[in-house]
């Protein structure tokens, strides 16, 4: 993919406080606002912890319902390299 | 102009040696991340943020001085954002600078009033509006997410365009975004925009940022979907005969064009990339990037009494330029690579030869 380094990128970046709240309510309000946005998507860093290697793959979660990162208990904190995703409407007609 | 011209040596040393120390000439202002568009390739209309106020703005700028050249007021759509007129005209208070650049939509009824407003409290900036397209018709309104946008674009383009006879400061462009959605059907925005009476037709290609929260999507175009779309707009520009200051932005478009050309293919920066030392982005949170593809938080002007001195000569953002300086990064944003272009001696001669050249041997086309 282009600009595949971007990815690796934010991976890296450390976390601000309040990561997982305010991702998930832009989520929840792109949803309300119906936009294309149909969930989102936890997308595991490399090396990511236990917890978050059992997450179900490319689980498509309504904002409210999307687990919180950091997951409870991940050792690396506010360094967790695990992100949110939006999932678009166009991306599931490409699975689809 | 010659101003920024004259800063382009300092800032080469200012890259190479970390001195002297010189403040942006390129500044990126986004007050809001609110926007009325619903774009296929952006998500930034989604966030909310505990905004800088006017006052905040005004410090800000303050801090800045006489050094940017080059303002864009950005977004979000930047007119959802109440104060814009006021905005600019700190900009322009404090900065004097000698362009303010604002993108939009095109949606609300307010914006000609607006720009008014702005073109004549700014007389010595030159204005730039871009009106957004990215297609024509329906074709428009899908990718934009805004059913009857379309309709609207031409009723403000129309009013625009009154205005622009009446200010000679003001330059009323259309911009496309060139994405996987709008790719095949370029030909026809720029036969449409040629014929718009548009000063200016520009484009920017779709690319994933974190600002926009669109990494990982794939909104942009194949390198050789792009390659032969652009191809053809190069074609087309070259044949065109520019006036004013489109004609030193279109120049700079055709080498920003072939640079994008590059870089997808070669998945490189292809010429040293200046974001963190010439040019600079502050978000409506008051938090300052070097750019909006990485969108790495440098500090917030909150936490440093609005002096942007303090954030852009600080400890923090030293690792930020080793890592550009690295060339761990590398993306076609255009505010970016226009300013890269400045620093890269054999593309700004192309621009000049082009700028420069006589206007006879220009093709003029209908």
């Amino acid at each position: 993919m282009a600009f595949d380094w971007l990815n690796r990128f934010q991976h890296r970046l450390e976390k601000e406080p309040g990561y997982a709240a305010k991702t998930l309510a832009a989520y929840r309000l792109g949803m309300k606002a119906k936009g294309s946005i149909v969930g989102v998507v936890v997308q595991p860093a490399p090396d990511c912890c236990e917890a978050a290697r059992k997450l179900p793959a490319g689980k498509v979660y309504h904002p409210d319902q999307a687990p919180l990162l950091p997951l409870p208990d991940c050792p690396q904190g506010c360094r967790c390299g695990c992100i949110y995703r939006p999932m678009m409407t166009y991306q599931q007609a490409d699975e689809g | 102009m010659a101003g920024a011209l004259l800063r382009v040596p300092l800032f080469k040393l200012y890259r190479r040696l970390g001195w002297p120390p010189i403040l942006p000439i390129n500044l990126t202002l986004s007050p809001s991340p609110k926007c009325n568009s619903r774009c296929l390739t952006c998500n930034i209309w989604m966030k909310r943020e505990h905004e800088l106020t006017l006052e905040e703005w005004d410090k800000v700028l303050a801090s800045l001085g006489r050094a940017p050249f080059w303002f864009t007021l950005s977004g979000g759509e930047p007119f959802m954002y109440p104060h814009l007129v006021e905005l600019a005209q700190s900009a322009y208070e404090h900065c004097r600078p000698g362009v303010i650049n604002i993108p939009t939509n095109a949606l609300l009824p307010s914006i000609p009033d607006r720009v008014e407003r702005i073109a004549r409290s700014c007389p010595k900036s030159q204005v730039i509006i871009n009106l957004s397209l990215d297609g024509v018709g329906e074709k428009n309104d899908f990718i934009r997410g805004v059913p009857g946008n379309f309709k609207k674009f031409e009723e403000r383009l129309e009013l625009l365009l009154r205005l622009r006879n009446q200010f000679h400061n003001l330059t009323i462009g259309i911009h496309m975004v060139v994405s996987v959605f709008s790719v095949g059907h370029l030909d026809e925005v720029i036969a449409y925009a040629g014929r718009s009476g548009a000063d200016q037709f520009i484009t920017e290609i779709a690319e994933p940022r974190v600002e926009l929260d669109t990494v990982g999507l794939p909104i942009t175009p194949s390198p050789e979907s792009y390659a032969k779309a652009i191809d053809r707009l190069i074609a087309h520009v070259e044949s065109k005969r520019f006036t004013g200051m489109a004609r030193i932005t279109e120049a700079f478009r055709v080498q920003y064009y072939r640079l994008v050309k590059r870089i997808l293919d070669e998945q490189d920066q292809v010429i040293a990339c200046y974001a963190g030392w010439a040019s600079a982005h502050i978000y409506a949170d008051g938090t300052v990037w070097p750019c909006c593809v990485r969108a790495d938080n440098l500090g917030n002007l909150r936490d440093h009494n609005y002096d942007f001195k303090e954030i852009w000569f600080g400890e923090k953002i030293k690792g930020v330029r080793r890592s550009v300086s690295a060339k761990e990064c590398h993306c076609p944003l255009a505010n970016a690579s226009y300013t890269n272009i400045l620093h890269h001696i054999p593309t700004l001669a192309r621009v000049g030869a082009k700028v420069w050249q006589p206007a006879n041997r220009h093709r003029q086309v209908s």
